[in-house]
C-alpha cells in the first residue's frame, strides 16, 4: 500500500501560561491517507485545532510544538525552513476555518484574496514580491485580465458562486455567510493543494446551510482527489462524511478507525458516552445521557487517563501512562484504542466493567511503558517496532525504510 | 448616494457647525469682563471720549442687535473690521494663516511619519525593547505640552545648529528651504503630541488585529510576515488611527496657538491671543470662525478617507 499522505508521529504542544505549562496536545500519532477523509471529533477545546495548527506550524511563538516526525508526502515538515514551510501552507496543505464572518480579510475584495493563493502557488508568472504585493493592494488594485484573477474567478464559479465577475470585485460584507464559506473553499483550493484541514466549517453557519457547504468540500475534494482532515464537535457530521475518524479528548486522541467500527462498536468509554448523547428519533428516554463531570485542567496535567475521573469503569490501571491498544487485527482498518481496559490480560465481565487485574498485566503494561519511554527518547530504537501505537492503518512495515531515508539528512 | 452630493451634504451640515460656533463665540466674549473702548483710551480716558467711541464701534446697541448685524455682514463674506486697528479682519486672518497652516501641515505629517511605523514596531515587538522605548517616547510626547516641546527644542536644537533659526517665520515664496527651516521646530512640537497619541492608538489598533482570524488565513496561505502585516494588516489597523486622527486634529490646533508665541511667529494663533487681550471682538470672531472652519474641513477630509479605507462604510451611511 501507498505510504500515508500525513504520518503524524507523537506530537505534543504546550503553551506556557501564567499557571503553568499547558498540554494542548499530548502525545498524538495520526496518518491520513491520499482521498481520504479523517474526522477529527472531540469537545471544544481539546486540542483539535491546536493540532491542526501544529502540523501547518502556525502557533506563534507562545507555543512549543514537540514531535517525533511529522511527514508528508516524503517531506518532514519539522526540518523544513520557515520558507519552505510558506511554500506548503496555501499550497500543499491548506485550511478552511471556522468562521467566514472573521477568516477573510473586510478591507480586500473576495477576488484577491483568492488570487494571491493562485500567484503564491501557481504559475501564473506574476511578481510576488512585497512591493509588487504592496503596489497590488494600495494603488493599482489586482488587474482583472491578470491569470492569477481569471483563476479566481473560475473557482469561484467552481464552488457555485453566481455571477463570479461581479462577486470577485465585492468584499466579505457583501456576501452571505453560506457564500463567504464558499469563498474560503475557493480559497482552499486555489493552491491546488493535497491536503485540506477544515477546521469546524460549518460551525458558525445556519444549520440549513452546513449540509450545502459540507457537500461542496467533500465533492471538490473527491474530484481533485485531495485529502481532507475535517475537525468538528458534530458526531452526525463524522458520521455522513468521514472515513476514518479519531475521538479526541483533554488533549489526546482516545480511540481511532474506521467510521462505522467506531459507532458500531466503540471501545473507549468516552467514544460510548459521546454516542450515547445523541439524541434518537426514535427516542424514549426523558433524559438525555449526559457524561458526568468536567474535562480535566490541562495545566500541568497528570499522566495516566484524563478521562478516568468520568469513567464509569475506571479500574487500578487508570493512572498508569496511557498505551494505545490494537483491535482485531482481522479489520479492514485499524482501530485503536488509548484504555487499559483494552489490555488483553484485564479480565472484563459483560457490562465492560474490570473484574480483575492480574499482575502480569500491570508487569506487561510496564514493560510497555518503559519500552515506548525508550523509543521516543532514541529514534534508532523505534525502528524495531517496538512501538505498537502508530496511526497508519498499513502498519510498520513500509516504516524502517523512510526512516533509514530520513537518518541520512 | 454619489461623491458629490456627499460632500454638499457635508458642507451644508460644516455651515451649521460654524454658525453655531461663532454664535458661542460672539456672546462668550461679550460675556468676560472687559471693555475695548476703556482698553484702547486707558484706565483714565474722558468718560465722553468713551462714550463716543463706543458710539462709534457700535458697542452701545443692544447684543442682539450688534449680533444680526455682524452676521447679516458675515453671510455678504464681510468679517468686519478690527476695532484696535480699523483693518479688514479678512486681510489679517489672510496674512496669518501661512504660517499656522504651513505649522500644524507640516506638524500632521512629521506625527503620522513618527507614529505609523513605530505604533506597527511598538505592536509586533510587544513586550520586547522597541515597544518599551517607543511607548516611553509617545507617553513623553503625550504628556507634555507643545509649547514646553518648543521652548527645548528652541534651547536645545536652535541654540546650537545654525541651519533652524529660533525665531519668526519665513514664506514660501522667500524659498523652499528658508521656509521649511523656519518652521521645522515648531511643526515638531506641535506634531509631537499628536505623534504620541497617534502611535498608541496605532499600537493598540494593530494589536487587535494581529489578533483577528483573517491574519491566521493569511499566514495559512503561505504568506510571508511582511506581507501579512502591510498587505492583510496595516489597512484594517488604519481604520480607528485615521478617525481618531480627526478628532484629535484639535491637539495640533490648539497646539498651534502656543507654539506660534513660543517661536515669535505672527500666525493665527498670536492673533488670537492678541485679539483677546485686547477684547477685539471682531478679530476674534474671525480667527476662531477660520479655525473652526480648517477643523471642520479637516474632519470632512478625514471621513473621505476612511469611506476610502473601510469598504463597509458608504457615503452618508447606507443605500
Amino acid at each position: 500500500m501507498n505510504e500515508p499522505l500525513l504520518d503524524v508521529r507523537g506530537l505534543t504542544t504546550s503553551f506556557e501560561t501564567g499557571q503553568g505549562r499547558l498540554t494542548a496536545v499530548d502525545d498524538v500519532s495520526f496518518s491520513i491517507e491520499e482521498g481520504e477523509v479523517f474526522g477529527v471529533v472531540g469537545e471544544s477545546g481539546s486540542g483539535k485545532s491546536v493540532t491542526a495548527l501544529s502540523v501547518m506550524r502556525l502557533l506563534d511563538d507562545a507555543g512549543t510544538v514537540e514531535a517525533d516526525e511529522v511527514w508528508f508526502d516524503g517531506t518532514d515538515l519539522l526540518s523544513l525552513s520557515e520558507a519552505e514551510m510558506r511554500s506548503i501552507r496555501g499550497g500543499e496543505i491548506s485550511m478552511i476555518f471556522q468562521d467566514p464572518m472573521t477568516s477573510l480579510n473586510p478591507v480586500m475584495t473576495i477576488g484577491e484574496q483568492i488570487a494571491e493563493v493562485v500567484r503564491h502557488h501557481g504559475d501564473t508568472g506574476e511578481r510576488t514580491g512585497f512591493w509588487s504585493e504592496m503596489r497590488r493592494k494600495y494603488v493599482t488594485g489586482t488587474s482583472t485580465e491578470s491569470r492569477s484573477w481569471r483563476r479566481a474567478i473560475e473557482l469561484l464559479e467552481t464552488v457555485g458562486i453566481p455571477e463570479p465577475e461581479q462577486r470577485a470585485t465585492e468584499y466579505p460584507h457583501q456576501l452571505s455567510g453560506g457564500m463567504r464559506q464558499r469563498v474560503v473553499i475557493a480559497q482552499a483550493l486555489a493552491g491546488d493543494p493535497s491536503l485540506i484541514i477544515a477546521d469546524e466549517p460549518t460551525t458558525a453557519l445556519d444549520v440549513s446551510i452546513e449540509a450545502q457547504i459540507l457537500n461542496e468540500i467533500l465533492e471538490l475534494s473527491e474530484e481533485f482527489g485531495i485529502s481532507v482532515m475535517l475537525i468538528t464537535h458534530d458526531l452526525g457530521v463524522v458520521r455522513e462524511t468521514c472515513d476514518r475518524v479519531a475521538v479526541m479528548y483533554a488533549s489526546e486522541f482516545m480511540e481511532t478507525g474506521h467510521v462505522d467500527d467506531l459507532f458500531e462498536d466503540p471501545h473507549h468509554p468516552y467514544t460510548e458516552g459521546l454516542l450515547a448523547s445523541i439524541p434518537r428519533i426514535d427516542d424514549d428516554r426523558e433524559w438525555l445521557s449526559v457524561i458526568e463531570g468536567t474535562v480535566p485542567d490541562l495545566i500541568d496535567k497528570p499522566s495516566g487517563c484524563p478521562f478516568q475521573d468520568r469513567c464509569d469503569y475506571a479500574f487500578e490501571l487508570c493512572d498508569r501512562p496511557l498505551v494505545e491498544y490494537e483491535l482485531d487485527s482481522t479489520k479492514r482498518v485499524r482501530h485503536a484504542v488509548r484504555c487499559h481496559r483494552e489490555n488483553e490480560r484485564v479480565r472484563v465481565d459483560e457490562s465492560g466493567h474490570v473484574t480483575d487485574v492480574p499482575d502480569e498485566a500491570v508487569a506487561a503494561l510496564e514493560r510497555r511503558i518503559e519500552a515506548e519511554n525508550d523509543a521516543s527518547n532514541d529514534p534508532a530504537v523505534a525502528d524495531s517496532g517496538i512501538r505498537t501505537d502508530g496511526g497508519s492503518p498499513t502498519g510498520g512495515s513500509d516504516e524502517p525504510e523512510r526512516r533509514g531515508d530520513r537518518d541520512e539528512y | 448616494m454619489g461623491l458629490k452630493q456627499y460632500l454638499l451634504k457635508r458642507l451644508v451640515h460644516s455651515v451649521f457647525v460654524m454658525f453655531f460656533v461663532v454664535t458661542v463665540v460672539f456672546f462668550a466674549v461679550r460675556a468676560v469682563p472687559g471693555d475695548p473702548a476703556r482698553l484702547m483710551l486707558g484706565g483714565d480716558a474722558d468718560p465722553a471720549a468713551l462714550e463716543a467711541l463706543r458710539q462709534e464701534l457700535g458697542l452701545n446697541q443692544p447684543l442682539y442687535v450688534q449680533y444680526f448685524q455682524w452676521l447679516r455682514r458675515l453671510l455678504t463674506g464681510n468679517f468686519g473690521e478690527s476695532i484696535r486697528t480699523g483693518e479688514p479682519v479678512l486681510g489679517s486672518l489672510a496674512q496669518v494663516a501661512g504660517p499656522t497652516l504651513s505649522i500644524a501641515g507640516l506638524g500632521m505629517v512629521i506625527a503620522l511619519v513618527i507614529a505609523i511605523p513605530t505604533g506597527i514596531l511598538s505592536s509586533v515587538k510587544r513586550y520586547e525593547i522597541e515597544d518599551y522605548l517607543s511607548t516611553t517616547v509617545a507617553f513623553f510626547g503625550i504628556s507634555m505640552p507643545a509649547f514646553w516641546i518648543g521652548i527645548v527644542l528652541i534651547l536645545v536644537i536652535g541654540v546650537n545648529v545654525d541651519a533652524v533659526p529660533t525665531f519668526g517665520y519665513t514664506p514660501i515664496d522667500e524659498g523652499v528651504s528658508p521656509w521649511f527651516r523656519s518652521i521645522i521646530l515648531p511643526a515638531f512640537a506641535v506634531g509631537f503630541p499628536y505623534g504620541g497619541i497617534l502611535m498608541r492608538m496605532m499600537r493598540s489598533s494593530m494589536l487587535e488585529v494581529l489578533n483577528e482570524d483573517y491574519m491566521r488565513t493569511a499566514r495559512a496561505k503561505g504568506l510571508n510576515s511582511n506581507l501579512v502585516l502591510f498587505k492583510h494588516g496595516l489597512q484594517n489597523a488604519l481604520i480607528p488611527v485615521v478617525t481618531l486622527a480627526g478628532i484629535f486634529l484639535a491637539v495640533v490646533l490648539g497646539g498651534v496657538v502656543a507654539v506660534e508665541i513660543v517661536f515669535g511667529i505672527r500666525g493665527l494663533g498670536r492673533l488670537l491671543i492678541g485679539s483677546i487681550n485686547r477684547r477685539d471682538f471682531p478679530l476674534i470672531q474671525g480667527t476662531v470662525l477660520i479655525i473652526s472652519f480648517v477643523f471642520v474641513l479637516a474632519n470632512i477630509v478625514v471621513d473621505l478617507l476612511y469611506t476610502m479605507i473601510n469598504p463597509r462604510i458608504k457615503y452618508g451611511g447606507g443605500e
